[in-house]
């Protein structure tokens, strides 16, 4: 294995005081599909800027294949980018905005026409080639923007945040289809978007950034079921959490939550007594019973506040007694529920699944 | 029972009425009158004659009114090809003195074009280049006043550019000069038609900034108008005037017919 396809070392971009990318480290590998997910600000698009050459770095260094670009114009970098408008040339047929790469790089006529040809079939715009951007629709122009990056076969290809204006059916059939494309071609991916069942559906690996830095980098697996920190766990799906404390006891480090109640839970490494800490439980791992669970589980009594019926599942709405909120979600089954607002019951969850976050970063 | 139209929309006709009616009635009235046969500009006409057209098209009035055709399309190509990088400089850079290019850019706007130019008349005088009163002088007038228009138009269609257009030539590997040829220049080449033309009518519709700067033998067609009306309105220049009515139309057209300028480029965005 040689160097990765892309390396970003300790990448900083700044306007004036505040940084829009605050020291990024990461490595991409030939052929992988990784994703900078975070809310809108977290500094993912100007991290593919600076990837794509389009702004200058302030500090850290840029490599592909081990070559830093710094200093190397965009059109010397040899990336794709498909951008979240689009970005197709208004006064250019699909064919010809495909094919302007290939002219840019003075490939030969016979060539330029067959695998523009072959781009426009890949992404399934077979026929359409000879209409402008205007007569397409948003689903086929973010086609030609996709066939217009890959023609040119870059060594990288970014995509910002390309199905945001789709509506939501096209956009999941997008997903899987831009993630089988990917994999097919084998093509080095940087991925940018704030919806995280997009990152969690099409990425080999997440990259989770908050103020310009990564959270946490992993499988879409590891980040949903290992989350890091409050932040990556509340940001990826939902979650209920309790403020709970570290003590040592005779068996070792034990968790203690809020009411006293000693639980043995995993910890994360480097988690020193005492501390503050948070227990944390997806909604679909607790369940809501009607009496206190075994003495090992997490538990918590409240009230129910609210069911909702969301089609495939319930949500079931909790106020705790100490004051605090907890979700559940019920995967329905077709079975009578039997949950009525106003019902006191147990919010509770098995030790497994229940995650131990540091309080505070 | 059907209401009637109501008052504000009554209201609203009128107006709109008033205007064609000032607007198109001179030019109704001046094109009937240069068709009189009676020797006064009289209203309605007496008589069908084509004498006052005859000598509308002599040399006396050709010649300044190739004059100021020539003077309109030095006047106006110049004024473009100077608004192309100001307009360029003025959308897409952010420097020191920017608020005082767009100032001195867009200024001769709110100014008198009379004050420009007796303005430059006496700087032509007091810089000792008195020769250069005439043609020369006009067209350094004219481009001062139609800068304007055409920096704001090709303003515009850079504006109306969508963002990501030059970064996703760029990421396809056209260096910058192919990106303007390739794609920005394609794009804002309408809003550069346009402020050409416009800059043209403006040319070749100024009477104010002219008045100062003509000599004998270089002359625009409306100095040579206002110098005749001093003489009373004879029917010849009701004629003289329909064929300075008539030319920027043509051009408009005509530019419009090889341009395609109603070609709405953006017809894209709004889409979503």
């Amino acid at each position: 294995m040689g160097d990765p396809a892309l390396s970003l070392v300790a990448v900083e971009k700044r306007y004036g005081d505040t940084a829009a990318v605050a020291g990024l480290t990461l490595d991409v590998a030939e052929g992988e599909f990784v994703t900078l997910l975070g809310p809108s600000g977290c500094g993912k698009t100007t991290t593919l800027g600076l990837i794509a050459g389009f702004l200058p770095l302030s500090a850290g260094d840029i490599r592909l294949k081990g070559r830093s670009v710094i200093g190397l114009p965009p059109f010397r970098r040899d990336i794709g980018v498909v951008f979240q408008d689009y970005a197709l040339f208004p006064h250019m047929t699909a064919e010809e905005n495909v094919a302007f790469g290939l002219k840019m790089r003075k490939v030969a006529k016979a060539e330029t026409a067959s695998r523009v040809a072959a781009a426009l079939d890949l992404v399934k715009l077979r026929g359409l080639g000879a209409r402008r951007p205007h007569e397409l629709s948003g689903g086929q122009r973010q086609r030609v923007a996709l066939a217009r990056a890959l023609v040119i076969r870059p060594q990288i290809l970014l995509l910002d945040e390309p199905l945001s204006n789709l509506d939501l059916k096209l956009r999941e059939e997008m997903r899987v289809e831009i993630a089988e494309l990917q994999r097919a071609l084998a093509i080095t991916t940087v991925f940018v978007t704030h919806d995280q069942s997009e990152a969690l559906v099409m990425s080999d690996r997440i990259a989770v950034m908050n103020a310009g830095r990564v959270e946490q980098v992993g499988r879409s697996t590891e980040i949903y079921e290992r989350p890091a920190s409050r932040f990556v766990a509340e940001f990826i799906g939902r979650m209920n959490l309790f403020p709970a404390r570290i003590r040592a006891g005779a068996a070792g480090l034990r968790v203690v939550t809020a009411r006293g109640v000693t639980l043995a839970l995993a910890l994360p490494g480097g988690i020193v007594e005492p501390v503050a800490v948070h227990i944390a439980v997806r909604p679909e791992r607790a369940c809501v019973l009607r009496k206190a669970p075994a003495a090992d589980w997490l538990a918590e009594r409240g009230r129910i506040e609210q069911v909702l019926y969301l089609g495939a599942a319930h949500e079931i709405r909790l106020a705790l007694e100490d004051g605090l909120r907890a979700t559940v979600e019920v995967t329905n089954t077709g079975a009578p529920l039997g949950l009525e607002p106003g019902m006191t019951v147990w919010f509770a969850a098995p030790p497994e699944a229940c995650l131990v976050l540091p309080a505070h970063q | 029972m059907k209401a009637g139209p109501s008052p504000a929309w009554i209201l609203l006709r009128v107006c709109v009425g008033a205007v064609y009616l000032f607007m198109l009635g001179p030019i109704l009235i001046t094109a009937t009158v240069s068709f009189n046969a009676s020797n006064r500009s009289v209203f309605p006409p007496q008589g069908f004659s084509l004498r006052w057209w005859a000598r509308a098209l002599s040399w006396e009035w050709l010649d300044p009114l190739l004059f100021s055709l020539k003077l309109a399309t030095l006047a106006g190509l110049a004024a473009t090809l100077l608004a192309l990088p100001l307009a360029f400089a003025l959308v897409r850079h952010r420097f020191r003195g920017r608020d005082i290019l767009v100032a001195l850019t867009l200024g001769p706007l709110l100014l008198p074009a009379l004050v420009t130019g007796v303005g430059l008349l006496q700087l032509f005088q007091y810089a000792g280049l008195r020769d250069l009163i005439g043609l020369p002088a006009l067209i350094v007038g004219h481009v001062v006043i139609c800068l304007p228009f055409a920096v704001r138009t090709i303003a515009i269609s850079l504006q109306g550019m969508p963002p990501n257009l030059e970064n996703a030539a760029a990421s396809l590997g056209a260096p910058p000069w192919r990106t303007q040829a390739n794609v920005v220049l394609p794009l804002v080449k309408n809003g550069i038609v346009a402020g050409a033309v416009f800059a043209f009518i403006h040319s070749f519709t100024d009477v104010n900034l002219s008045l100062f700067l003509v000599r004998p033998g270089e002359i625009p067609i409306n100095i040579k108008i206002l110098g005749f009306l001093e003489f009373g309105f004879a029917p010849t220049l009701a004629a003289v005037s329909v064929l300075t009515i008539i030319i920027p139309l043509v051009v408009v057209a005509a530019v419009q017919r090889m341009t395609g300028l109603g070609d709405f480029l953006y017809a894209e965005r709004g889409h979503g």
